[in-house]
């Protein structure tokens, strides 16, 4: 299949204050590309996606979406350019009904701005077809476990035609077997050619599935290699980075 | 990829019953209400269901459920206002500051309505733009307001008496039609509005949302601040809003009016079900505890058994009212 990029980010600098979070990263992602991006504990790799999804607006560098410049200050600007993020513990609101939480921000709505119920009802099929059965919409989230939640999440983003969508740590809260399904919610995204990139610090979960892998330390980018080039244990050194130069 | 064996119906039927945890509230709390009136019945001899008991108990609820909605609709939203009984007072001040000076009854509720906004506004302004707990900046206005009122007066009450100028605007914010006191009618419409957005309207949405999870809020896309704002605003407003109700119906400002209303609002919410973390809460259940405060003050007053127990049994049906809905939140999980 030919190569189509997606998102270009050239130079992205990120202070906290006197901590230099992200320091200078470049990288390109493809259409219907998986990028892994791993690395330790306070590499960068949050600080990065926080840039990426409006949370934090970069100090420095440019961002591309199919070759126009962006500008991504907060996260509707992000929404609003197809970037979608699924945030581990913070994807849905508890205390919510599923649909309210579906279509949260962006709710259908008539000209004064009521809820069109019947459309938000909708959300039960949408989650049928990438096998997430629960029959109301009105089931409250709280009652979901945590792999039927990511599900949520990765299906609201796919009804909403992401381009590109930032998983963060997408398994760390989940039982094996859920695990699993999440992996395969991902394939599917790869297949409907949306664009993910996979923040996880653990290699083995994303090694199966990524097609390019993007190793951080320290803020900067140390590696930036296809899986075909490289192998479970080249990657492994690279995020443990210091402790073995 | 069709092999992946998802659990065919996550629904349970006694779960989904839980998961209606508001209708549940409402309904404890309607069961109170009923009871409370069944008491007091029998304990007043039945004068409380007098027509004229009635009214007087109604117009008190309108009054403070006014009030109550506005900072139900905060604490859903995951903020508190304490200072709205300071804002009524203001409103109220206002009100009959520039009726003093001859302007238009009519207009200076306009007026005042704005004065309630852009107080509620700088509480929340305050509170969002530097982080604040909202708990310690309207602390802080609830006793600088209240300052500012008593600069204003010194003290000295200040006639307010439209009822005799302007009898068309008495009796459009507190006169009786029929048997109905205004201030319920005004209630209603203000409960039924402010329920249907929250509960069918974009903007309900994002306020439930805010008060359930402000991170998970934003990343949503959802302007938090904006959100939590216009809710600090709505309820100065309905602060104002009954503070010049309440002026207009006693004919004279005094600098303490209104000084219960803002822990008495806190209460009705509470024992209405709204969380006080946020994210839930109903306007109905709100006005329903909203009843439930002037009914147990007005029933032991017509009971006989004297004002001094009211605060005592009041703080009494708030703790059991509280146990009974974490009782039920318990349960759910």
């Amino acid at each position: 299949m030919e190569k189509l990029l997606l998102m270009k980010a050239t130079d992205i600098h990120k202070w906290y204050g006197k901590i230099h979070a992200v320091n200078g990263v470049s990288f390109t992602i493809n259409r219907g590309e998986i990028l892994g991006l791993i690395g330790d504990n306070g590499a960068g790799k949050s600080s990065l996606l926080k840039v990426l999804s409006g949370y934090h607006h970069q100090d420095k560098g440019e961002i591309f979406i199919e070759g126009e410049k962006v500008k991504i200050t907060s996260p509707a600007d992000a929404r609003a350019l197809g970037i979608e993020t699924v945030y581990q513990e913070r994807a849905l609101v508890d205390s919510m009904s599923l649909a309210r939480n579906f279509y949260m921000g962006r709710e259908p709505v008539g000209h004064t701005g009521f809820l069109n119920k019947r459309k938000m009802a909708e959300c039960i099929d949408v989650l049928k077809k990438i096998g997430l059965y629960i029959n109301s919409p009105d089931y409250l989230v709280s009652n979901l476990s945590g792999g039927q939640r990511q599900g949520v999440a990765i299906g609201r983003a796919m009804y909403f035609k992401a381009k590109l969508v930032l998983l963060d740590e997408p398994t760390t809260a989940l039982s094996v077997k859920e695990v699993h399904r999440v992996l395969d919610l991902v394939m599917e995204f790869k297949e409907a050619n949306i664009s993910v990139i996979f923040i996880t610090h653990s290699l083995q979960q994303v090694y199966d599935i990524a097609d390019r892998f993007l190793v951080l330390e320290n803020g900067e980018k140390v590696k930036d290699i296809e899986k075909d080039a490289t192998s479970m244990e080249e990657l492994t050194r690279a995020v443990m980075g210091e402790i073995n130069a | 990829m069709n092999e992946r064996n998802y659990p065919k119906v996550v629904n349970i039927k006694n779960k989904n019953l839980f998961s209606r945890i508001g209708a549940i509230r409402e309904i404890i709390i309607f069961v109170l209400t009923i009871a409370l009136f069944i008491v007091f019945f029998f304990t007043t001899k039945g004068i409380m269901f007098s027509i004229e008991a009635l009214k007087i108990i109604f117009v008190a609820v309108s009054e403070l459920g006014l009030a109550v909605i506005g900072v139900t609709m905060l604490m859903i939203s995951g903020e508190f206002d304490l200072s709205v009984g300071s804002i009524s007072a203001m409103g109220a001040l206002v009100a009959a500051k520039l009726y003093q000076l001859g302007l238009n009854p009519f207009l200076v509720l306009v007026i005042a309505l704005i004065v309630g906004i852009t107080l509620g506004g700088f509480n929340g302004f305050i509170t969002v733009k530097f982080k604040l707990p909202s708990f310690i900046v309207t602390l802080a206005t609830m006793i600088g307001f209240r300052g500012l009122i008593y600069v204003i007066t010194e003290g000295v009450p200040i006639g307010f008496r439209v009822f005799e100028t302007h009898p068309a605007f008495y009796k459009f914010l507190t006169g009786v039609l029929g048997v109905i006191p205004v201030p319920l009618i005004w209630l209603v419409i203000i409960t039924i509005i402010i329920a249907l957005i929250l509960n069918y309207h974009k903007f309900g949405n994002h306020v439930f949302a805010v008060g359930g999870n402000k991170e998970t809020a934003r990343a949503m896309g959802i302007n938090t601040d904006k959100i939590k704002i216009i809710c600090f605003m709505i309820a100065g407003m309905l602060s104002a809003l009954t503070g010049v109700m309440r002026v207009t119906r006693v004919r004279s400002f005094h600098s303490l009016q209104g000084d219960q209303i803002a822990l008495l609002a806190i209460a009705a919410a509470v024992i209405g079900g709204t969380l006080l973390t946020g994210g839930m809460g109903t306007i109905i259940g709100a006005v329903l505890g909203t009843i439930v405060i002037v009914l147990v003050e007005y029933g032991l007053i017509m009971s006989g058994i004297g004002a001094y127990m009211y605060n005592v049994v009041l703080g009494g049906v708030i703790i059991v009212v509280v146990i009974l809905n974490n009782v039920i939140g318990q349960r759910r999980k």
